[in-house]
């Protein structure tokens, strides 16, 4: 049976190779998704980053580059402001991971962010560095056990994880600031609506849009996909909430 | 003569890069280049193009790799130190075959190093400062005239072998002033609608990227590029020869050291000593094939550099057995003086001029 | 012939501009000239100075030792560059700065009180003007057509400016002559 169909942003006879029950596909999905909805496909240049997030461009079909560890926001920034000086209007987003836009790459990130440079950036947060194997990363909460925190991330030890989405809220070049989570439909639903209002701030030209969205990495995480989506919902948004910080038509 | 202007080396660069079309400036401040930059902001506000106050060096690289995927002529500049924050990116821009025009105004290192002149430099840039397999175009300016003429060719040679392209200048260069002519951009526009990312319109979507986990391909892309690069080396060697036709002694340098080099050469011409210069403009592609040839006349090369000998590599594999090579160089600070120079040459003439 | 200058002085007494007017009066004369700034880190206050080089022949050695003319505008600088004046050189120094002290007699010294001349004429900032005037006397007398066009290349439309320094210039051209 068919729920839905497949995204004309999505290629053709694409592989899924993500790990089973890793959300990275059903993120991709949705962008793919909004870029149908919003007719974004001929105008949109993905930046794609380093770790798992890099093979966007093996589904999306739009122009894609991919990024250094950590620049995409740099190179998302070059890409929008070259266009805009060939008299272009194209619609440029990145997509990361954590540990590409808050460890390595958050000077280009909140750079990015207070100079309103007007791009979308989409985070995916799975709490580690998921392509080398599980290790402790940004945003990898107290108690965590991972490849590099065997005894599970200490404060006194490792220091504190970063809130990604309330950080990028307090710079004001930033237009909409946003968590979300996909762990069951209902939240499904929610962030494609979110990803949909950050990809329309940066049509109306109105910053920087930015929206985090929690991600399940059973692989590393040692769970069933099941148990990952639990783990998301019971423990992950305790720490990381979910929720806009900033929107600049409401604030 | 009247459409000279007194420039500095890094004015004339900018205003050059303007005058060719050039869309994107990235850039962060650091002495000697930062005037580039500040010369940029203004008129390229003036014009609506693309300038960015980086938040670092880091950025502004990155920044130019993907402003360069849009097709837009794109620039930064730097120096030294700063230069190696951006290999990263170099190396990445070499692999993706994008367009990028960096200028790296050198200063003394290692590490931070100072503002004085240095040619040190030479090394990072024509080998390549990042990881893997790869090669820049590096151009070597001796005057301020040539800061521009080279600005041209950096953004020409760019765009014609997609492949990042360094202006190696000496510190003095870009401080220095001279009257230059701002001529016309002498290059034709290279077409790039077959690569660039402007929207997948009535196209296939494209995918410019450095990443390849099928070694096969992997392999393949590789040893395209370096078909490139040969062909590159085959096409793009440039040099200046001053009085080789005779010449027994050759002295070999690149950059403002060339200048000095040709004193030098007069100074021993009218001691009777036939002295000449072989200058590369070009220092990747090095013209091997023409020092071999002027090699096989001579018995003995000098190189001049204000480094320890980095262009001397590339000299002593263009001469291989044909004539002995010697070295006069110095690592940093004022240039040498013709005494300092002259005293040097005595001692590696001595051997074979009885007169000396 | 190469001949080489250095100006010095301090931060604010208008070194490298008069050097840039002096390289822009070269380049007009249709000789090879190249101009060279140096400044310490200090941005304002500190000791500054300039080295041009002019020839009827393409330029090659472009940092020399020592120049045939030196310009020093205050005593520090008087002090620091009274060595690099070449043998039977000359160097033009502001008495109103410096104390008139002969400690070499294998040069030329011209001792001139530029900013007491300056501020005759209510401004103090032309004495680097009143120098260029001394140096172009002892050396090449450039036309005045040239001087004027250097100054307007510099000052751009600020014309009450360039009208008080080629005054000022004019009073440095005869102040040799007159001695």
């Amino acid at each position: 049976m068919q729920v839905f169909n497949i995204p004309r942003a999505i290629k053709q006879n694409s592989n899924f190779t993500f790990c089973p029950g890793c959300d990275h596909g059903v993120a991709i999905r949705l962008v793919a998704q909004i870029i149908d909805e919003l007719k974004l496909q001929e105008k949109t240049i993905a930046v794609a980053s380093s770790g798992c997030s890099v093979l966007l461009y093996d589904f999306l079909d739009v122009d894609c580059i991919e990024s250094p560890h950590g620049r995409a926001c740099a190179v998302a920034t070059g890409i929008k402001r070259a266009h805009r000086a060939l008299n272009n209007d194209r619609f440029v987003f990145t997509y990361q991971g954590d540990g590409d836009f808050a460890s390595i790459g958050l000077a280009e990130s909140m750079h990015s962010a207070l100079r309103g440079e007007n791009i979308t950036a989409i985070c995916i947060n799975n709490t580690n560095y998921g392509m080398t194997g599980g290790q402790l990363g940004p945003t990898t909460t107290m108690g965590q056990i991972t490849t590099t925190s065997p005894d599970g991330r200490n404060a006194h030890y490792h220091g504190f994880p970063i809130k990604t989405a309330e950080q990028i809220a307090l710079c004001e070049g930033t237009s909409f600031s946003a968590r979300a989570a996909l762990y069951d439909v209902k939240n499904i639903l929610s962030t494609k609506n979110i990803i949909k209002k950050a990809f329309q701030y940066q049509i109306e030209g109105l910053g920087f849009s930015f929206v985090e969205i929690l991600s399940s990495c059973p692989t590393n995480w040692k769970l069933s996909p099941k148990d990952s989506h639990l783990k998301i919902q019971n423990e992950l948004t305790k720490v990381y909430p979910l929720g806009i910080f900033k929107d600049v038509k409401n604030d | 003569m009247n459409k000279k202007e007194l420039l500095k080396g890094n004015i004339a660069i900018a205003k050059a890069a303007l005058n060719c079309g050039c869309k994107c400036y990235f850039g962060y401040p650091i002495t000697p280049q930062t005037e580039i930059g500040e010369f940029l902001s203004k008129e390229m506000q003036q014009r609506k193009l693309a300038y960015v106050c980086a938040e670092s060096e880091v950025a502004a690289i990155n920044m130019a790799l993907g402003a360069a995927s849009t097709g837009a002529k794109v620039m930064t500049s730097s120096s030294s130190c700063a230069v190696s924050l951006m290999q990263e990116a170099i190396s990445y821009a070499s692999s993706d075959e994008l367009p990028i025009v960096l200028i790296n105004v050198m200063r003394a290192g290692p590490g931070q190093g100072y503002i004085y002149p240095s040619q040190g430099d030479y090394n990072q840039a024509t080998t390549g400062g990042g990881n893997g397999d790869y090669r820049t175009i590096v151009l070597s300016p001796s005057n301020v005239q040539e800061c521009v003429d080279l600005t041209y060719k950096a953004f020409y040679l760019s765009q014609k072998y997609r492949n990042p392209t360094i202006l190696l200048v000496d510190g003095l260069l870009g401080q220095m002033a001279e009257p230059v002519e701002i001529n016309d951009n002498p290059y034709q526009e290279i077409d790039n609608s077959s690569w660039r990312l402007d929207g997948a319109n009535e196209r296939p979507s494209r995918n410019i990227h450095s990443l390849e986990p099928n070694q096969n391909k992997l392999n393949r892309h590789i040893i395209e590029l370096f078909k490139k690069y040969t062909i590159i080396e085959q096409n793009e060697c440039d040099y200046e020869e001053y009085m080789t036709q005779d010449a027994k002694v050759i002295l070999t340098a690149f950059g403002t050291m060339a200048r000095h080099a040709k004193a030098l050469c007069n100074y021993y011409r009218e001691k009777g000593i036939k002295m000449g210069l072989f200058r590369p403009k070009t220092l990747y592609p090095f013209p091997y094939k023409k020092l071999n040839e002027l090699s096989q006349k001579t018995n003995l090369i000098i190189d001049i550099e204000m480094n320890m000998g980095q262009m001397l590599k590339d000299v002593r594999l263009a001469v291989l057995s044909n004539a002995r090579v010697a070295f006069i160089g110095k690592p940093v600070g004022d240039w040498l003086t013709e005494e300092e120079m002259i005293k040097a040459a005595d001692n590696i003439l001595k051997e074979q001029y009885a007169s000396i | 012939m190469i001949k080489n200058f250095i100006i010095s002085g301090s931060g604010g007494q208008g070194v490298l501009s008069i050097g840039t007017i002096l390289a822009n009066i070269f380049m007009l004369s249709n000789k090879f000239v190249t101009y060279s700034p140096c400044y310490g880190a200090e941005m304002r206050g500190g000791a500054v100075n300039c080295e041009i080089n002019a020839s009827d022949e393409q330029l090659l050695y472009i940092q020399n030792k020592e120049a045939d003319i030196v310009i020093a505008l205050n005593q520090t600088s008087f002090d620091k560059f009274i060595s690099k004046v070449k043998k039977n050189g000359t160097i033009i120094v502001n008495s109103s700065l410096a104390k008139i002290n002969k400690t070499r007699n294998d040069i030329k010294y011209i001792f001139a009180p530029l900013t007491q001349e300056a501020l005759k004429m209510n401004n103090v900032k032309i004495a680097n003007s009143i120098a260029l005037g001394i140096l172009s006397k002892i050396t090449y007398k450039f036309s005045i057509e040239n001087v004027k066009k250097a100054y307007e290349k510099i000052l751009k439309n600020k014309n009450d400016l360039i009208q008080k320094n080629i005054e000022a210039y004019l009073i440095g051209y005869n102040y040799v002559q007159e001695r």
